[in-house]
């Protein structure tokens, strides 16, 4: 009678009991209930820009792999694929995390922020932040697989709410994803209130300007570019590092110069695969990783005295070039990567100052002056580039600079043996859509050569 | 009580026991069975009371009993015999046999069923048969021994688990294990290994197999479908040891050997290799004008130290090698019973070296088994194994530099292992000295497990039994990592140690009904009613830093720099209640089989939780019908058929809720992210199998065997099905897509010489199975959604994870250039990769033909074994080509090659399998060269011993003296010659997260020659 009992009771809470606790995860769906909850989103799209998939390493790398900065020497095998522009649909890149940023960003915008606990208006603070960082990933997408430079113009899905309607969506053209870029990120300056800016490392309002100055550049909207950089400027917020200070601020966080950067720290880093262990060996001789080495010649470029010939060292008993200054920490990648810098502001606004005939000189020579080089007495296009790459380098603008010039660009295998050039425009500057994202979805439209 | 009263009781209780006395009378006698020898552990019952006794080793017995009562004499496989005492004061009895109890039992899940009354395709492994593999972890043993089962070891490391398939694989991207079941109740038995980086721990490791009497594989639906949803993948029942009622008997099993690699491998180059290819390398890329000069420069350079030196060979494959790794075991038990109770206890010691340095297994356990009669009709239960494992691991998963397995094959061969005073040469480069690393660093997996299961009997009533049972299986587990501050990856941070510790406690209860009962005696009826409900709860706590102020300090109490913390709870559960009906007609001539299980998981969502599974299976036993009653060739023929439903949900847990995740921080901040794209409408996945087969014993069972065939289909897979990755996620897990298995298997014995003297039987089995997806889910433009991989492509048609790559062209004989055919198949060529069409390549890395042999010879008392194992028909892909096996920079500048570079191609005209070397590096580029047959036979074991006379070992008071030489793996085929690594390789896609089947780093199968004794007291 006892087990018959002990059976029956067991019997009437099995139904009940297969429910699973949710220790660690919550429900998305009701589980956003106070503005502070946007925050946590926010910060965890934030988290995937760190990744080594994106700004934590291959963004930067596989821009300045295919750039005339840098090669691969293959020491782990990594980057030679870029580097000899090698990539087929196989090939991985930023596709997955851009967009995995993009679907975190549409959960905090799309909320209705007048329904949560807490300071409304830091709520439309926290939503324009979002559509800054979906503005950056498309920004992104739209550099590595926009048909823009390869002789076509399609550009990629413009996504704009998490689980959606149309979960197969086709490739937007060039100009429509620029468009909607341009657009998030004139809602968000208007969304944003700058005192809620305390952080370097959380996206900020004037941010917003400064990705559109970095975007007009890019697709030459010089007009946009010249008072997008103003906005900023006027800002008042930040100002260029000094001479002194210009190799050492790589080594410390929040820069003055500094409009935003990624929080890495001693217990939060990438580890081997941090981008300093890309740029070099843990020491002197080969070891670990250290594949993204420094075109040789790269070192002539620096007139004397111009600090950031300093950034560049020597390894291997003095045979390899090196980027030794930025991201200096190799032993674990603690070091804050910065994003966006205001002399990259001033560089783009200078530029669009010379293509729209205002004062590009007075800017040029900001930078300048503070680089320990001589002063310009007049500029030129090839002189901006030129201070671009010097100023830039090891950050990943090099090659975007080059193809949005419309320049070839030279590449070379693992002992520095060249490989020639690779003429302009080339279907190899738009990077294939991956094999993955085709087979998924039949609207996906592959780009040419792949 | 007064005083008064006390003596009056005292001089009843006198009287009354005098009474007694006076009718009682001491009985004695011996039991022979029908050949006239002593029975011994013969049941011996007073009817009516609960006196009884048991025969000694002679058969001899002695009870108290009064004229009149009936003494009842049983022992299984006998018929049982009752005599009334009369006035003999001696009683002899002769037994006879009973032919249908003597018909085998085998346990068939929730039940066990005599082997006429099986309906479907279930196979039984012998604990004697399983202890012919010496290895930590018993799965090993099933190899070539039970047909349509594949086992393939995912590493040789001691302790590693196995990856087994039962009739092909059922899913793409959920789980393709089987279920493990110990004595009755579903355990869990995968890895519990923390860290997918170093070598895994199989909780299966825990068992000591000197405790299993025997392992049942269940194959076919009217078996596996009381296991409902765990069932599609096949059962594996663990039957644990027990005792039998007798005299105590002890048993002691000791085996101990030597082990090495089974097959060599790749050799890595030499020295003097590498300067040679260098220096060629050189001149084809025109950097030198001549090999000479190239050599001379090489020289002057890298290599000129190693010159100074006279050319030193390092040979680092040697230097890791742990030459002749020990392999032991040894186990004690003791077995009995008495009035009422049985039990097994046993104690356990393994020990396993891996084949190459830093990494070992030991494993200390126990058992206790006892079974108790609380009363005439209530039995209690208890089977106890408890064990703990510590397996010193290693980074073996992939080309991690610090392991020395890595280290055998990538580094150069001009660093040296030893200074010249004999210490570690402490070099730079990014491969450390891994002599020294495993000596000063530690990666340590820890695993205590208690198995305990208890269950309650009771006979209510005549041919009902009510039984509950309450498992836990509890695993305690712990990982610890630690890297010196000195020398290696320790060093930039000072040092760095991780530790985790994970808890697992998994609970099953189980209430059962019983009922049989007899229509008459041609119509038998059993019926079970069960209820089960199973929890596993899963708590994990763990935490890692760097920089230590010394040496040799491994807790994170110690550590400088906390990098990390974290801690998770886990749970799942599942609820069923089932049905068993077994219909037995005409002494078992016609039987049928009918099981149905409701069961609820809690993986899915509430309104699909619940899935229904059943099966309908059927025997007709044509050697019970008149017409062949009295056949003098067939002792057996049965025709069976089955039929059922059975289900898999085998996913990750919390798939069906849309989920924001938390383990995530940015700033030293707290930050979250939506982690689970969810699916509300998740269910089961469902196998429909089809099994029929014919099961024989001819000519006084000199011939036996049967023969099956089987069709599964498996639809609403639970498939991770690609996702635009534009929504933020690659996959979605979804009830979709359709997979088909069939084939057949044929099991055949030959008793070719039974004797007293001389015994020879040969048997074998051969199984062949074919995969093929038959849907996949579509686009909203009706396009399949395949999932292609560098190497794979899942696509209709095709066997899941089916090697699809572009094809290789060989080297052309003027330029040395390899080469791809454009269109993937034949006809034109190309250098360029990317412009070579990927095509499927044939297969996947699962076998298709599974094949084994078993051999057995006696004569007296010597005694011969062999079982041996074939698999064919799948292919396996060469992981690390690139670095290892390519004529690029890698092998011969930057990392080591093989041996087999050196048939490259030098000049115009050469036929070569490996184009001209470069001295640059190249990028990833997987094709056919590097896909290989993986075809391949294995002598598994070998056991020649004897067994000592008996009547010889009397005099000393042994009751069985058994010594063996056993060798495993002594000798392997491989039918590729281009494929150097072993072919049994990790065959599992993780959940779709790999291709399954590429060589890799890991510790391969090794050989290993044994002695043994049992001894039996």
């Amino acid at each position: 009678m006892l087990l018959a009992a002990a059976g029956l009771l067991l019997g009437s809470c099995t139904a009940d009991s297969l429910e699973p606790t949710l220790s660690q995860n919550k429900s998305v769906e009701g589980s956003v209930t106070k503005v502070e909850n946007l925050y946590s989103i926010l910060k965890g799209a934030h988290n995937t820009l760190t990744g080594s998939g994106y700004y934590g390493r291959d963004m930067i790398a596989t821009n300045e792999v295919r750039s005339d900065n840098c090669f691969s020497n293959g020491n782990s095998g990594r980057f030679t694929t870029q580097g000899e522009y090698e990539y087929n649909a196989n090939t991985g890149f930023v596709w997955d995390n851009a967009y995995y940023v993009i679907a975190n960003a549409n959960i905090i915008i799309n909320t209705d922020v007048t329904t949560l606990e807490g300071d409304i208006a830091y709520g439309e603070h926290l939503q324009g932040a979002a559509m800054i960082l979906r503005a950056l990933a498309h920004f992104d997408l739209l550099r590595v697989y926009g048909q823009q430079h390869a002789g076509g113009n399609l550009g990629v899905p413009i996504v704009t709410e998490f689980k959606g309607e149309d979960l197969f969506p086709p490739r937007s053209t060039v100009d429509e994803v620029k468009a909607a870029i341009y657009n998030d990120l004139e809602t968000a300056f208007g969304m944003m209130d700058s005192s809620f800016d305390t952080s370097k490392t959380i996206v900020s309002k004037y941010m917003a300007k400064a990705l559109e100055s970095r975007v007009a550049v890019y697709f030459g909207d010089w007009g946009r570019a010249v008072s997008a950089s103003e906005a900023v400027i006027n800002s008042g917020l930040y100002s260029i590092i000094g001479a002194d200070s210009y190799v050492s601020s790589w080594a410390g966080d929040g820069g003055s110069n500094v409009l935003f950067e990624l929080a890495f720290s001693g217990a939060d880093n990438q580890g081997p695969n941090a981008l300093s262990y890309i740029y070099r060996f843990p020491a002197d001789e080969p070891g670990g990783y250290g594949d993204l080495q420094v075109v040789s010649t790269v070192i002539d470029l620096f007139e004397d005295g111009d600090v950031r010939a300093d950034i560049l060292g020597y390894q291997d008993g003095g045979t390899r070039l090196r980027n030794m200054g930025k991201y200096p920490d190799t032993a674990t990648g603690a070091d804050n990567i910065p994003l966006f810098r205001y002399e990259e502001v001033i560089l783009n606004y200078a530029e669009a100052l010379l293509e729209t005939g205002g004062d590009a000189l007075t800017q040029i020579n900001l930078i300048r002056a503070n680089r320990g080089v001589f002063i310009y007495a007049s500029v030129t296009k090839e002189d901006i580039l030129n201070e671009r790459r010097k100023e830039l380098m090891f950050e990943g603008f090099r090659y975007d600079d080059l193809v949005r010039t419309g320049q070839s660009i030279p590449y070379w295998g693992s002992t520095e043996n060249s490989l020639g050039t690779i003429g302009y425009p080339n279907n190899l500057f738009a990077y294939p859509i991956p094999i993955s994202e085709i087979n998924a979805n039949s609207n996906m439209v592959q780009n040419d050569g792949y | 009580m007064t005083m008064k009263n006390y003596w009056m009781m005292l001089v009843l209780l006198c009287c009354s026991l005098t009474a007694a006395l006076a009718q009682e009378k001491n009985v004695s006698g011996t039991v022979t069975d029908q050949n006239g020898l002593p029975l011994p552990g013969v049941s011996i019952m007073v009817v009516g009371t609960t006196n009884g006794t048991q025969t000694d080793f002679d058969g001899n017995y002695a009870i108290t009993a009064s004229t009149g009562q009936i003494l009842r004499f049983s022992y299984i496989g006998q018929k049982t015999v009752d005599r009334t005492v009369g006035a003999s004061l001696i009683i002899n009895v002769q037994m006879e046999d009973d032919a249908q109890a003597l018909e085998e039992v085998v346990v068939t899940g929730y039940t066990s069923q005599r082997r006429s009354d099986i309906t479907g395709s279930v196979v039984k492994v012998e604990s004697e048969k399983l202890g012919e593999i010496i290895a930590p972890s018993v799965d090993q043993a099933l190899q070539g021994n039970v047909s349509g089962l594949t086992v393939s070891a995912t590493s040789g490391t001691p302790g590693s688990t196995s990856n087994i398939r039962i009739r092909g694989i059922s899913s793409i991207t959920a789980g393709n294990e089987p279920l493990y079941v110990i004595d009755g109740v579903p355990v869990s038995n995968g890895n519990v290994g923390t860290s997918g980086a170093y070598s895994s721990l199989s909780a299966l490791a825990g068992l000591d197999q000197n405790n299993i009497e025997s392992i049942t594989v269940l194959k076919d639906a009217s078996a596996t479908a009381q296991y409902g949803a765990r069932g599609s993948n096949g059962v594996i029942l663990i039957t644990t040891k027990g005792g039998k009622a007798g005299k105590t008997v002890f048993s002691i099993n000791s085996t101990y050997g030597f082990q090495n690699d089974a097959i060599t491998g790749p050799v890595p180059l030499t020295a003097a290799n590498r300067l040679e290819l260098a220096a060629e390398a050189y001149f084809n890329d025109g950097i030198y004008p001549s090999e000479q000069e190239a050599t001379q420069a090489l020289l002057g350079g890298p290599f000129a130290e190693w010159d100074a030196n006279g050319r030193p060979e390092a040979r680092w494959d040697r230097a890791v090698a742990n030459k002749d790794a020990i392999i032991q075991q040894h186990s004690f038990s003791a077995s009995g019973g008495g009035e009422g109770h049985t039990f097994f206890a046993s104690l356990g010691y393994m020990q396993q070296e891996a084949t190459v340095i830093g990494s070992d297994f030991e494993r200390i356990s126990g058992s206790l088994n006892f079974s108790k009669d609380l009363t005439d009709n209530i039995t209690f239960s208890s089977s106890n194994q408890a064990s703990h494992m510590l397996q010193n691991a290693f980074l073996e998963t992939s080309a991690y530099f610090e392991s020395p397995r890595t280290v055998k094959y990538f580094i150069s061969p001009l660093l040296q292992p030893y200074n010249e005073d004999g210490s570690y040469n402490l070099f730079g480069g990014s491969l450390p000295n891994p002599l020294y690393l495993t000596e000063n660093n530690t990666s340590e997996n820890r695993l205590t497990r208690i198995v305990t299961n208890n269950s309650v009997n009771w006979d209510f009533a005549e041919g009902f039994t009510f039984g509950s049972t309450f498992n836990v299986d509890f695993q305690l587990y712990n990982f610890r990592t630690y890297s010196n501050p000195t020398y290696g990856y320790g060093a930039p941070t000072s040092g760095d140690a991780s530790q985790y510790d994970r808890t697992n406690v998994f609970y099953v209860f189980q209430n059962y009904l019983d009922y049989n009962f007899d229509i008459n005696d041609d119509h038998r009826f059993k019926l079970k009613v069960l209820q089960e409900y199973q929890s596993n709860r899963r708590y994990f706590l763990g935490g890692d830093g760097q920089n230590f102020a010394d040496e040799g300090l491994e807790n994170l109490d110690n550590l400088g720099t906390p990098t990390g913390v974290s801690s998770s709870f886990n749970d799942w559960y599942v609820g069923a209640y089932m049905g068993l009906l077994n219909y037995s007609a005409f002494d078992s001539r016609y039987v049928l089989d009918l099981s149905y299980r409701r069961e609820g998981n809690s993986r899915f969502s509430k309104d699909n939780r619940w899935g229904n599974f059943w099966s309908v299976g059927a025997a007709w036993n044509l050697n019970k019908e008149n017409f062949l009653a009295d056949s003098d060739w067939v002792n057996a023929l049965k025709l069976r058929a089955s039929y059922g439903v059975t289900g898999n949900a085998l996913i990750g847990l919390n798939q069906f809720q849309s989920l924001f995740g938390y383990a995530a921080d940015y700033g030293g901040e707290g930050a979250q992210y939506v982690d689970t794209f969810g699916n509300e409408d998740l269910t089961w996945e469902t196998s429909n199998t089809l099994d029929v087969g014919v099961d024989f014993g001819l000519f006084n069972n000199v011939v036996s065997g049967s023969v099956a065939y089987f069709n599964r289909d498996s639809k609403d897979l639970l498939l991770d099905v690609p996702l635009s990755q534009t929504t933020g996620f690659a996959s979605q897990v979804q009830n979709i897509g359709e997979l088909n298995n069939k084939g057949f298997e044929i099991d055949i014995n030959f008793n070719v010489i039974d004797t007293e003297d001389m015994s020879l039987s040969i048997g074998g089995n051969i199984s062949k199975v074919k995969n093929e997806i038959t849907s996949l889910p579509v686009d909203p433009n009706g396009e399949e959604r395949t999932i292609t991989t560098v190497r794979t492509r899942i696509e209709s048609g095709h066997p899941a994870y089916a090697w699809y790559m572009p094809t290789w062209a060989g080297v052309n004989p003027e330029t040395g250039v390899e080469e791809f055919y454009i269109n993937g198949v034949d006809g034109e060529t190309t250098t360029n990769f990317n412009e070579a069409e990927a095509v499927f390549q044939g297969g996947n890395a699962v076998p298709t033909t599974t094949a084994g042999l078993n051999l057995s010879f006696s004569y007296k008392g010597f005694f011969l074994n062999a079982t041996g194992y074939y698999a064919g028909g799948h292919k396996i892909y060469e992981g690390w080509h690139l670095y290892l096996n390519q004529t690029n920079a890698y092998p011969i500048l930057a990392f080591q090659g093989y041996t087999s570079l050196l048939d490259r191609w030098q000049q115009p005209g050469d036929i070569a399998r490996n184009g001209a070397f470069t001295t640059s590096a190249e990028p990833w580029q997987r094709h056919s060269k590097y896909l290989y047959d993986a075809d391949f036979m294995r002598l598994r074991s070998l056991t020649v011993g004897y067994d000592v006379p008996s009547k010889a070992l009397e005099t000393v008071g042994l009751t069985k003296l058994r010594v063996f030489l056993r060798g495993n793996n002594l000798l392997t085929w491989v039918k590729d010659d281009n494929l150097l690594f072993d072919p049994e390789v990790d065959i599992d896609s993780q959940n779709g997260t790999v291709d399954p089947g590429e060589t890799g780093l890991e510790t391969p199968p090794t050989r290993s020659i044994s002695l043994g004794v049992n001894i039996n007291f």
